[in-house]
């Protein structure tokens, strides 16, 4: 099976038809979006990243692709396979948010089903128990703990209805 | 003068890593730090769900900040990952729109979010009382070498963490060295440990693994040590087995912060739980006192 994600696996022979500015100016707008055009391409966020080595696109070259507003920076594997590390928005001598927008491009990517298959199971996983995993009551017991204070998962799904978690790959 | 906090497990503490917790309490105890239930509390929101929707992020993690707030309470956390993700949501809030859209969402559940709540990580506690914890070592570890492992979420970003050198870091280790034990310098040290890519490549992970591997045994390191069950999944689970390309095992002994102190502060070793460990204990059982 081809995965939803990462399939934008080369510059090599693409054409690009149009820059959008409206794209960067959305991708500006997002948290730590606001100065993402400040970007000068010195790539020290590459040098620093523990994936670069790993990854088709690298991450200067999706701060590259959004200054140009080429959506097709949600097909990159830069995107979901970022661990969230925080090395480049540590680093970036333009102090931009490099993290911080990567994971609004990923807010972007879900929306459109361009993600992990594991994403969907854990939004699933959150909205139905308000947790990723359970409780594992035999150590509890060995070790002398107490039971982990309960949730009532009416709550969070309450919240997770007012913010359409499971409904924010509908009309995609 | 006493201190008090409500404890934020998170979910992959009592999932996996129950002797975290047990070794926390136990060390926590000794240092007369008082740990309060966190009623309520749900996942934090961690970085899979602010991948997923950082609105839905902000609400789940803005819930539990409202919670210990409205109870008067500040909160530490074991876990890089919750430290993380409520420190960040803390300092995204401090944004009015977004505070608002948040308080909108919590309002349903009578709780409001105003920004009071403090977040510490146990190991900011725990440097806060170094004098005392050095009084306390009873049973020294003298020949444990340690690859500490510090993760990503508890230095950066340092404007939001606010707790170490992003660079440098080194309050940490500082602690591990009361013990006797050495904190060796290796060259994958502040590198990511390539927890976080699990769910959308562990082959990715691995790879990330095997190099931290690969370094902390060139470094002479006779075990890990982390401070985050996310971190500690890749070198207590994941590790399992793991070899390098000349067949040679990448395994080393792979501890909590928690339990060195606790070994070293003579403290019951069932609640250190070092039963628990994964990886063999064997290598380091003399220097422990297993």
């Amino acid at each position: 099976m081809t995965e939803s994600w990462g399939q934008f696996k080369s510059f090599e022979g693409k054409k690009f038809k149009a820059l959008d500015s409206e794209f960067t100016a959305k991708v500006s707008k997002l948290i730590g979006g606001e100065d993402l055009t400040a970007c000068f391409q010195c790539a020290k966020c590459s040098a620093g990243c523990p994936v670069s080595d790993k990854v088709n696109i690298q991450i200067h070259e999706v701060m590259r692709m959004l200054v140009f507003g080429l959506k097709e920076v949600l097909q990159t594997d830069m995107v979901w396979l970022c661990t969230t590390c925080y090395t480049c928005q540590e680093r970036c001598p333009q102090g931009i948010d490099i993290t911080d927008i990567l994971f609004g491009l990923k807010n972007m990517a879900y929306k459109r089903g361009i993600t992990p298959s594991g994403y969907v199971t854990s939004a699933k996983a959150l909205y139905d128990i308000g947790k990723l995993y359970s409780p594992t009551e035999w150590e509890r017991e060995d070790l002398g703990l107490d039971d982990v204070p309960e949730l009532d998962v009416s709550e969070t799904k309450k919240m997770l209805d007012k913010t359409k978690l499971l409904k924010l790959q509908e009309g995609m | 003068m006493t201190q008090s906090y409500e404890v934020f497990l998170g979910c992959a503490i009592p999932s996996r890593f129950n002797n975290y917790e047990s070794s926390m309490r136990v060390v926590a105890k000794e240092l007369g730090i008082e740990l309060i239930d966190f009623d309520g509390a749900s996942c934090c929101g961690t970085v899979v769900l602010k991948s997923i929707d950082e609105h839905s992020w902000l609400s789940m993690s803005g819930r539990n900040l409202a919670l210990a707030e409205q109870r008067g309470h500040d909160i530490v956390t074991p876990c890089n990952g919750c430290f993380g993700s409520l420190k960040d949501t803390a300092h995204v809030l401090h944004d009015k729109k977004q505070r608002k859209a948040v308080n909108k969402v919590l309002s349903s559940l009578g709780l409001e979010y105003t920004g009071k709540v403090k977040i510490r990580h146990f190991a900011e506690v725990l440097y806060d009382l170094k004098d005392e914890i050095a009084k306390k070592i009873v049973k020294p570890l003298d020949g444990l070498k340690v690859a500490f492992h510090p993760g990503c979420h508890l230095i950066r970003p340092s404007n939001v963490a606010g707790f170490d050198d992003p660079e440098l870091p080194n309050k940490v280790d500082e602690l591990l060295e009361l013990t006797g034990a050495k904190s060796v310098p290796w060259g994958l040290k502040l590198k990511c440990c390539g927890s976080p890519l699990l769910i959308a490549s562990e082959d990715v992970a691995t790879e990330i693994l095997r190099e931290k591997m690969k370094s902390a045994k060139e470094a002479g390191a006779n075990c890990v040590v982390t401070n985050c069950p996310a971190c500690h999944t890749q070198f207590d689970v994941q590790a399992i087995g793991l070899k390098d390309e000349n067949d040679e095992s990448l395994e080393l002994p792979a501890l909590f912060i928690t339990q060195i102190l606790g070994a070293a502060m003579g403290l019951d070793s069932e609640q250190i739980g070092f039963e628990l460990n994964r990886v063999s204990l064997d290598p380091i059982n003399d220097i422990l006192g297993l």
